[in-house]
Order: C-alpha cells, then sequence, then structure tokens
C-alpha cells in the first residue's frame, strides 16, 4: 500500500465533500421549507373528496401524547379491533413535552403517523395543514345533523380559521373545580369554602392542626391560567372569553381585580409556601394524594382517581404503600369575585388524519370508531379522563367502585351532568405567545414583583404584539 | 499524589474524603429511596416487564457501540494530526470542529431531519449514530488532542530516528500512551450515546428501534406521574453505565501504572 | 470509512526532500491533514449544514411549519438586542459559568488527588462522584425539586444543624432559585473534571514529584507548584467546555425550575428551546442560536489565547 496522494487533493477533497453533502441535503429538499407546503396542496385537494369507502384491513400508525398510558390505548384498539379484527393499530406514546419537538419533523417527512392526536389552540393553527378535513367523514358517520350528537365544545375547538374541521373529538377536559379531601374537612370539623373569606379562615384553622390547607404548582403555566381563569369567571362572567378573542383588554378593570385576587391567595395564606417552585404533576398531586394538602385545583380528569383502584395506583406512585385510598370529592370555585364562577373547557384532544396516510380507509375507520361509535365512547367515558364527545354517552357507573360511593356518587353525577352545556373554552383561543404572557403576569403578582396593575398592562401589551 | 506518613494524616484524609462525598450521595439515596417507595421492589418489577424493553436495551447498545467506535477512531486519528502534526491552517479547523459544539439540540432537530431523509437513512441506527458522534467528536478531539500533545516530542523523535513511519507513530505511541484518556473519552461517549433522547424519538420511527431511555415515559402521564417507576427504570437504566465505568477505572489505572513515560 | 482511508494513505511521511528545503522541523514534522479529514468530513460535514440552515432561517419570522415564511432580514437580532430577558439570560450564564466552573474545577482537582494517594474504599468514593453524570436530568429534577421545597430535605438537615433560620422556599424565590441550579449542575458534572483530571495526573512526571518531595515540599505546595500546572491543558479544555456548557445549559434549568421564577433562572440554552418549540418563534429561536455560537466561539478563543500562553506549539 504505497501510492501516495498529492498533497492538495486532501484540501479538495475536503471542500467537494462539504459542498456535496450540503448540495446533496439541499437539493433532496428544497431547502429549508420543504413537506409543509405540499402538505398545504394535498389537504385542499383532500377536503374536496368525500371520504374513502369501508375499509376491512389495513394498518395505521397513531402517535399520540394521550392516552398517556400505552395500555388505555391498547385497550381501546383491542375493543376496536372486536369489530375490525382485519385493521392494525400501532400506538407511538410521545409526551406532551416532546410532542411538538417530535411531530413538526414527523409530519414533514413522508414516514410520519397516519393519525395524529390534535389538541385545541395554537396546535390547530400548526398543524391544522397537515391534517385532513374530517367533516365528511363525521358526516358520513352521524349523519347530516351530526352536530348536535356531539358536544359542541369539541367541535369549535378543533376547527381552524378557514373552516376546516382539523380533528374528531375523542373526549373533552373541563376545568374550574377544586377536589377536596372530604375526610380531612370532617376530622377538623370544616366545611368547603365558598367565598374567598371563608376560604381563608379555613386555611388558617387547618394550618393550627399543621394540615397542609391548598396545594398548586405554580410553577406550571396551564394550572395557572385555570386558575386565573376561574376566579375572571367569578369577577366577571364572559370577560376571559372576551379578552381571549381580543374584544376586550387584558388590562381592564376585570384583569386587575382577577390577578389582584390572585395574589391574594399568597398573601392571605390560602396558596401553600413555595407554591412558584413547585410543579402540579408529580409534586402537588403526590401531595394531595397523599393527604399532606386537603386541597387541590383539578378539572373532571381527576374524576379517575375517584375510584379505589386508580386511587390505590396513584398512592403507591406517590410513593406511599399501604396507605388506605380516601374519598375525593369536586366542589365549585369559591365565589372569590361576586359571582358564580361558570366552568370551562374544550376538547382533551382530537385525532386528525394526515393528509400523508398510507391509508386512509383504515385510518377513517379507527377515527371514527373511537369518536362517534356507542363502543368506542363508551370505552373512552368509562376512563373517567374525558368526557366523550358523543352525546349521551356516560360512564358505565355500574362497573365503576368508587372509594365511597355513597359520598362520591352524587357529586361526580352532578359534575358530569354540569359540564354538558358548557361552551366556555380553555385554551382554544389562545395562542402560545399569550399564555406565555398570562404566566408571566401570575408569576410577577405572585412574587411581588409587580403590582396586579403592572402585570396586566404588560400582559395586554404582550397580547396586543402576539396577534 | 499525596504522600502521607502519620496515622493521624492518614484518618484526617479519609474523613476530608468522606465529608466531600457527603453532598454528592445525598441525592442517589433519596432517589433509591423514592423508587422503592410505594411498591417497592415491585417497581423495578414493572419496570422489567414493560414490553419490549430486551429490544430497546439491544438497541440502545448497538448504537453506543456504533457511536463509540466511531469516535474513537475519528478522534484518534485527528488528534494526532491536531497534537503533533503539521497542517496548514491547523487552528482554524480546530476552532470549526469546536463550533459544532456549540448548537443545542433542539435547533439541530429540523436540519438533521431534512439530511437524514435527504440521505435515506432514516428510521435507521444511522440516524441515531451519524449525529451523536457528530457532536461527540468535538469534545473527543479537545480532551485526546490535548493529551496528545503531552506527550513528549523526544518518543516521536526517537521512533522517527528507528525508521518507523508516521502511521507507526500511531499505532505504537499513540494509541498505547492515550489509553487513560480514551477511556475517559469511551466513558463519556457511552454516557452520551446510551442517555440521548431526542435523537431517537425524532428519528427512529419503528416501534422495534425504540432505544431505553423511552421507557421512563412510559410512566409519565399528562395527568399522572408515576415518579417511583421512573425512578426505578433510571437505576435500571444507570446499572449498565456504571458497570462501565468500574472496568475502565480499572484500565485507566493499570494504563497509569504502567509508567507510560519510559 | 477510516479503515480504508489508512490503508489509502499510505506513507505520507515528511514531503520529499527535494521539496521541503532543508529546515529542520520540517522535516520532522510530517503532514497531517488527512488525519483529521475523518472528524471534519464527520462533524463539520454533518452539522455545519445544520449551522447554514439555522443562519439562513435566523432571518425569517418563521413557526416552523408555515410554507411561506416572512422574510425579515436583521429584525430578530434588532429585536433580541432590545429583549430584556436575552440580557439577563447572558448576566446569569456569566455567574453560571464562573460559579460552576470553579466550584468543579477544585472539587475534581481535589477529588482526584486525594483519591490518587492511599484512601480507604477508593473506588467506592469513585462512583459516587461519577453516577450524577450518569444520571438523566429529567428523571433528577423531581427529587431535587422535592428536596429543595420548604417542607424538603434539605430544609431539615439545614435545622438538624442548628440553622433552621436559614430555611427558606429556595425555588420559589428569585434570589435563590439560580442558586439551586449551580448546585445541582455541580453535582452533576463534578464526576467529570474528576475523570478526566484523574487521567491527566497520570501523565505528571512522576520525577518531579519526587524531586519536590525531597526538597522537602509540603502537600499543599508540591499541589500549586507541580501538579496544578501540570494538568493546566486539561483546565483549559475544560474551561472551554464549561462555557460552551454554560450557554448551551438547558436541562437543569428547564426541568427543575422551567426557567423562572420570573425568568431568575433562564439560560440561552432555555429560551432557544421555550422560542422554538412551545412558542414556534423558530426564526427568533435560530437567531438567538447564531448569538450563542458567536458568543461560544468568543469565549473559547479567550480562554485559548489567555490560557495557552505558556503553551508551545510543538
Amino acid at each position: 500500500m504505497k501510492f501516495t496522494l498529492p498533497p492538495k487533493m486532501s484540501l479538495r477533497s475536503l471542500a467537494v465533500v462539504g459542498l456535496a453533502s450540503l448540495a446533496l441535503a439541499l437539493g433532496a429538499c428544497g431547502g429549508p421549507v420543504g413537506g409543509g407546503g405540499k402538505g398545504a396542496e394535498q389537504s385542499q385537494a383532500a377536503s374536496q373528496e368525500q371520504s374513502a369507502g369501508p375499509a376491512t384491513s389495513g394498518t395505521v400508525k397513531w402517535w399520540g401524547w394521550t392516552p398517556t398510558d400505552t395500555a388505555t390505548a391498547n385497550g381501546y384498539i383491542a375493543a376496536f379491533n372486536k369489530e375490525y379484527p382485519n385493521i392494525k393499530v400501532n400506538f407511538k406514546l410521545v409526551s406532551i413535552p416532546d410532542w411538538q419537538a417530535a411531530l413538526t419533523p414527523a409530519l414533514r417527512s413522508e414516514s410520519g403517523p397516519d393519525v395524529f392526536d390534535m389538541q385545541p389552540g395554537s396546535y390547530v393553527t400548526k398543524y391544522g395543514s397537515f391534517a385532513q378535513d374530517m367533516t365528511p367523514v363525521i358526516t358520513k358517520a352521524l349523519g347530516e345533523d351530526w352536530q348536535s350528537k356531539v358536544a359542541p365544545a369539541g367541535v369549535s375547538g378543533l376547527t381552524d380559521k378557514h373552516g376546516k374541521l382539523t380533528a374528531l373529538s375523542v373526549g373533552a377536559v373541563y376545568s374550574g373545580t377544586l377536589w377536596i379531601n372530604k375526610g380531612l374537612f370532617d376530622k377538623h370539623n370544616l366545611k368547603p369554602p365558598t367565598t374567598l373569606d371563608e376560604w381563608e379562615k379555613v386555611c388558617q384553622e387547618f394550618k393550627k392542626a399543621s394540615q397542609g390547607c391548598f396545594v398548586q404548582g405554580a410553577a406550571g403555566a396551564g394550572f395557572d391560567q385555570d386558575t386565573l381563569q376561574a376566579i375572571a369567571n367569578s369577577v366577571e362572567p364572559g370577560f376571559w372569553t372576551k379578552a381571549s378573542k381580543g374584544d376586550a383588554k387584558w388590562n381592564e378593570p376585570a384583569m386587575v381585580k382577577t390577578l389582584d385576587i390572585w395574589k391574594q391567595l399568597f398573601s392571605r395564606g390560602i396558596m401553600q409556601e413555595g407554591a412558584i417552585g413547585y410543579q402540579q404533576y408529580p409534586d402537588a398531586n403526590n401531595d394531595f394524594l397523599t393527604g399532606k394538602y386537603a386541597m387541590v385545583m383539578m378539572g373532571t380528569w381527576y374524576t379517575q382517581y375517584s375510584t379505589e383502584k386508580a386511587m390505590t395506583a396513584a398512592l403507591k406512585a406517590a410513593g406511599v404503600s399501604g396507605a388506605k385510598p380516601f374519598p375525593i370529592l369536586p366542589i365549585q370555585f369559591p365565589n372569590v369575585g361576586g359571582n358564580t364562577s361558570e366552568m370551562f373547557g374544550d376538547a382533551d384532544y382530537g385525532l386528525s388524519i394526515s393528509t400523508k396516510a398510507k391509508d386512509k380507509a383504515a385510518a377513517e375507520a379507527f377515527v371514527t370508531w373511537l369518536t362517534t361509535s356507542q363502543a368506542g365512547q363508551q370505552a373512552v367515558a368509562d376512563q373517567l379522563n374525558d368526557v366523550p364527545a358523543l352525546k349521551g354517552i356516560e360512564p358505565n357507573f355500574e362497573e365503576i367502585n368508587f372509594v365511597d360511593p355513597a359520598t362520591q356518587e352524587a357529586p361526580v353525577k352532578d359534575l358530569l351532568a354540569k359540564v354538558a352545556p358548557v361552551t366556555q373554552p380553555r385554551f382554544a383561543l389562545l395562542n402560545q405567545d399569550v399564555q406565555d404572557a398570562i404566566f408571566q403576569a401570575a408569576q410577577s403578582t405572585a412574587t411581588g414583583k409587580a403590582t396586579p396593575e403592572e402585570a396586566a398592562n404588560t400582559l395586554q401589551e404582550a397580547a396586543a404584539a402576539a396577534q | 499524589m499525596f504522600e502521607i506518613r502519620t496515622r493521624w494524616g492518614r484518618i484526617l484524609l479519609q474523613v476530608v474524603v468522606t465529608l466531600l462525598v457527603l453532598p454528592f450521595l445525598f441525592p442517589l439515596v433519596a432517589m433509591v429511596q423514592g423508587s422503592l417507595a410505594g411498591d417497592g421492589w415491585a417497581n423495578y418489577e414493572a419496570v422489567l416487564a414493560v414490553p419490549g424493553l430486551w429490544r430497546f436495551f439491544l438497541n440502545t447498545v448497538v448504537i453506543a457501540a456504533g457511536v463509540i467506535v466511531l469516535v474513537y477512531i475519528v478522534t484518534m486519528l485527528a488528534a494526532y494530526g491536531f497534537g503533533k502534526l503539521r497542517i496548514r491552517g491547523r487552528e482554524v479547523y480546530f476552532w470549526m470542529l469546536l463550533a459544532c459544539l456549540t448548537l443545542p439540540e433542539v435547533v439541530l432537530l429540523t436540519p438533521l431531519f431534512t439530511t437524514a431523509q435527504a440521505f435515506g437513512f432514516f428510521d435507521t441506527y444511522w440516524a441515531v449514530i451519524l449525529p451523536i458522534a457528530a457532536l461527540q467528536v468535538p469534545f473527543a478531539v479537545l480532551l485526546a488532542r490535548n493529551f496528545v500533545q503531552g506527550i513528549p516530542d523526544e518518543l516521536f523523535e526517537a521512533a522517527r530516528v528507528d525508521g518507523g513511519s508516521v502511521i507507526n507513530g500511531f499505532r505504537h505511541l499513540v494509541i498505547p500512551l492515550t489509553r487513560p484518556i480514551a477511556a475517559a473519552i469511551l466513558i463519556f461517549t457511552l454516557i452520551g450515546a446510551w442517555n440521548n433522547y431526542l435523537f431517537p424519538l425524532v428519528f427512529l420511527q419503528s416501534p422495534e428501534m425504540q432505544t431505553i431511555t423511552l421507557v421512563p415515559q412510559f410512566f409519565v402521564g399528562q395527568f399522572s406521574n408515576d415518579q417511583t417507576k421512573i425512578l426505578a427504570s433510571a437505576v435500571i437504566i444507570a446499572i449498565p453505565e456504571i458497570i462501565a465505568y468500574l472496568c475502565l477505572q480499572r484500565y485507566f489505572e493499570r494504563g497509569l501504572a504502567a509508567g507510560a513515560i519510559k | 470509512m477510516a479503515g480504508t482511508s489508512i490503508a489509502e494513505r499510505g506513507l505520507r511521511e515528511k514531503p520529499a526532500p527535494a521539496a521541503g528545503g532543508g529546515r529542520r522541523s520540517r522535516r520532522l514534522q510530517p503532514q497531517g491533514l488527512h488525519w483529521i479529514l475523518p472528524a471534519l468530513v464527520l462533524s463539520v460535514g454533518l452539522i455545519y449544514y445544520c449551522i447554514w440552515y439555522t443562519a439562513v432561517i435566523s432571518t425569517w419570522d418563521w413557526d416552523g411549519i408555515d410554507p411561506n415564511p416572512e422574510r425579515v432580514g436583521a429584525e430578530n437580532y434588532i429585536r433580541i438586542a432590545q429583549d430584556p430577558i436575552f440580557w439577563k439570560t447572558i448576566q446569569h450564564t456569566i455567574v453560571f459559568f464562573v460559579v460552576t466552573f470553579v466550584l468543579q474545577t477544585a472539587l475534581g482537582l481535589i477529588f482526584a488527588v486525594l483519591l490518587h494517594s492511599k484512601v480507604k474504599l477508593a473506588v467506592v468514593y469513585k462512583v459516587i462522584i461519577f453516577i450524577p453524570v450518569v444520571l438523566a436530568p429529567a428523571i433528577t429534577a423531581p427529587v431535587f425539586r422535592q428536596i429543595y421545597a420548604p417542607d424538603g430535605q434539605f430544609n431539615s438537615v439545614l435545622e438538624f444543624f442548628g440553622l433552621g433560620f436559614l430555611a427558606q422556599p429556595w425555588l420559589g424565590q428569585e434570589s435563590t432559585a439560580l442558586a439551586v441550579i449551580m448546585a445541582v449542575t455541580v453535582w452533576q458534572w463534578t464526576g467529570l473534571t474528576f475523570v478526566l483530571y484523574f487521567a491527566a495526573m497520570g501523565q505528571i512526571d512522576q520525577s518531579l514529584l519526587e524531586a519536590a518531595r525531597i526538597d522537602g515540599a509540603g502537600n499543599f505546595r508540591t499541589l500549586i507548584h507541580i501538579i496544578w500546572p501540570g494538568v493546566r491543558g486539561t483546565t483549559l479544555a475544560l474551561a472551554i467546555l464549561s462555557a460552551i456548557g454554560a450557554l448551551k445549559t438547558f436541562d437543569i434549568p428547564y426541568l427543575i425550575t422551567v426557567g423562572g421564577p420570573n425568568y431568575a433562572t433562564e439560560f440561552l440554552g432555555t429560551y432557544i428551546y421555550r422560542k422554538t418549540i412551545p412558542q414556534s418563534h423558530v426564526g427568533y429561536g435560530a437567531a438567538l442560536s447564531i448569538i450563542l455560537l458567536v458568543l461560544a466561539l468568543v469565549m473559547a478563543l479567550i480562554l485559548q489565547v489567555r490560557g495557552g500562553e505558556k503553551r508551545v506549539v510543538r
């Protein structure tokens, strides 16, 4: 092996390789902007098609951040396979923090998912162009009057600004409730609070007995937003939605009062110490479930913990073994601002079919089954996590074992009935920048860095800039 | 390094080291405690029962091995080049290499993705091995070049006088003498490849290709978070890396004790 | 790839005597370009496309998916210069770099020295220091949140030692959150500096140490005058890596405090992530990344020049 290379060759070869890799990469994808454009064209073509015909076999790649438990997803798939034994569905769990990082390149490639989860709000704007229009699909499944058969909250949130229905809602979650550990209240002879003053007093009493009162992971943007929205609903019903749409300003007196009450949660000792550094999951959740605190703000998704099985599992997950599960109860958010605080919510998630889906018919069969069929929606309802999109489906209470049916069954059924007509959206109207600004306003008032007025002004500026 | 002659000195030394190490130990204890809370050892059973775990493990091993081999070869060649050989504009190339270290992973995702598609290795081991290796190389070269420069020139000159070629210099001097740093590089490359989460997530689509770093995700939900099992899976994932470290530690010391500078 | 190259290259020795003139040094310093070629092709080839790509989109106002991005030229950079959060991140990065570098280096060196000496059960110590390096921050973050919670173990330990008055909500205050992040970082990465110093110490000439001891130098003197200069190269490399790491740092501050409270623990790395992924301001994030790249290279250059004064390029 004695051949030598002329010295200049090396430098040239370096340049050649460098340029080659550049050129290849460029040429193959047409520069940084690739798939999205093709996706948009395809989706326009697709919306003019009728939905594909009935399917009896095929493979479907389903990506989602939820169901957050692969076992649950596989449970749905197994039930689906009872009706469609020859359609294989493969679920890939991508948790929500990684969702956008993973989905964006995948949708732009040719090997992305066939079916993917869709959340109302910024995701619809961002990924809508990769989703097929679902109107023909749902019309085929439920008929021309399909709109009357499904919860309204699930439809508007998933429709993009061009009127395209980008996904079919699987179920909704609603917020604006508190969940309490009734046993602790009884033990200390206290009643759940219904006003801000009562709330403060209850917390004082608990504190005297060295019992935690209310816990929140105030480092989490979404949960702080829920609390603010609940307070705003009590201060001036309807304001939040108006401000979200841009019909009202975020620094109006209603919002300033909302931020002031939020701040009082901290100054009056209702929020636990160090709340700003706490996460809702797992920190606050574990604290509430292990009885360290008596109250927590969670939404309808928390209903899943009211069963004996889920509670025991959650207790073990919180690191406590052998603890007795206790009944959790939902209560209305206290009237902190003068009015009853209405609940709010939108679709937890919907299923979109990618415009690049290989097996459209099979994908449609699966999506239709989970979102519009009795069997599919019943499976969803029984998880007690989402409220099913299809009207008239209730969780099968015969099979659900509450920890203490006597105290829990009525309030839970009440809650589910209450949310059915709710139309006030939760995430659907907000884009990421505004949500971020809301969170900043919450944090700065809670730490005292800004007065409620200053924070509201900053929020309004940010929201206006984000339009 | 330190010479301690008195018994009291030795005891003092032991105490000092112990005190210094305690803050490191403390969170580890908290973690193991956490992994045993709730279900206790059943947590570990649950993690081991995750479907496809052994497949994930295998994938991680393949990827880690690929990265290590690639990085080692490329780094040693480059370290020799940068450390001992003459290259016009050497520092410029070195800085070019260093620049690769500076981009955060998240920013690399989309362009790497386009590259992977263009070259057609999407959803293969290469889609993960190449980016990880590319990111580890500058770090490894930085360390190795340093080490190579620490080898006295006289040795190389002596070898050349004896009629050896550049390649022989490489084989018989650089490789054996850089064993300690090579061990260090190996361990850090292993960790970088073993723990890498983002690249396998984005570039490996098929379920059979997933890596072991995905396992904790099985226990994290949108509205739930099973800390006990996550910690148990962390312990399980960490064990092979610690074993590798222990083996390499011994290799280190043997290399050092061999009195390289002879 | 590498295998064929070695064969191909063959005896790429000194330039043929006719070409190279008579200079001694030239004869003894063979050509090295093709040795570094594989490294350059792999890293530069793969990553430079990414750098170019990032530079291009840094002039766009883009969400990462829209087929029609808006081209805004240098506007992103101008906005960054006026962005108070950006300047905060720079401030935090500097503090973070100085503190963590000093602590990690000091601890790593001390451990390396101590564990090179005759200590019982050295293996145990080595493993304990090293395990944090191996653990993914995604998993350790909740544990640390628990430890530093107002009712967490850290405060309990303080109380145990009678320092209960120092107990506070470490993560809930802007003043202390950064300190926690730095502490966790030192915990995680001291193992790295330790391993590297341990390896580097093997290169220190034993005869020097013995000579010093014969001269009656104490352990401390030996440390300062022989060991410390002897590992200078490693220290410099670590300084560069720390600087780049400080600029890029993401995992620990994002997972423990999410950059809060009120951006008290926001770093360039977390800010870039925040802008790129959840907020989908990919162009802005790209501009920040380019700035990061420039800052990193400048820092590394400064460190190299200042630290390498005594290093003769042999």
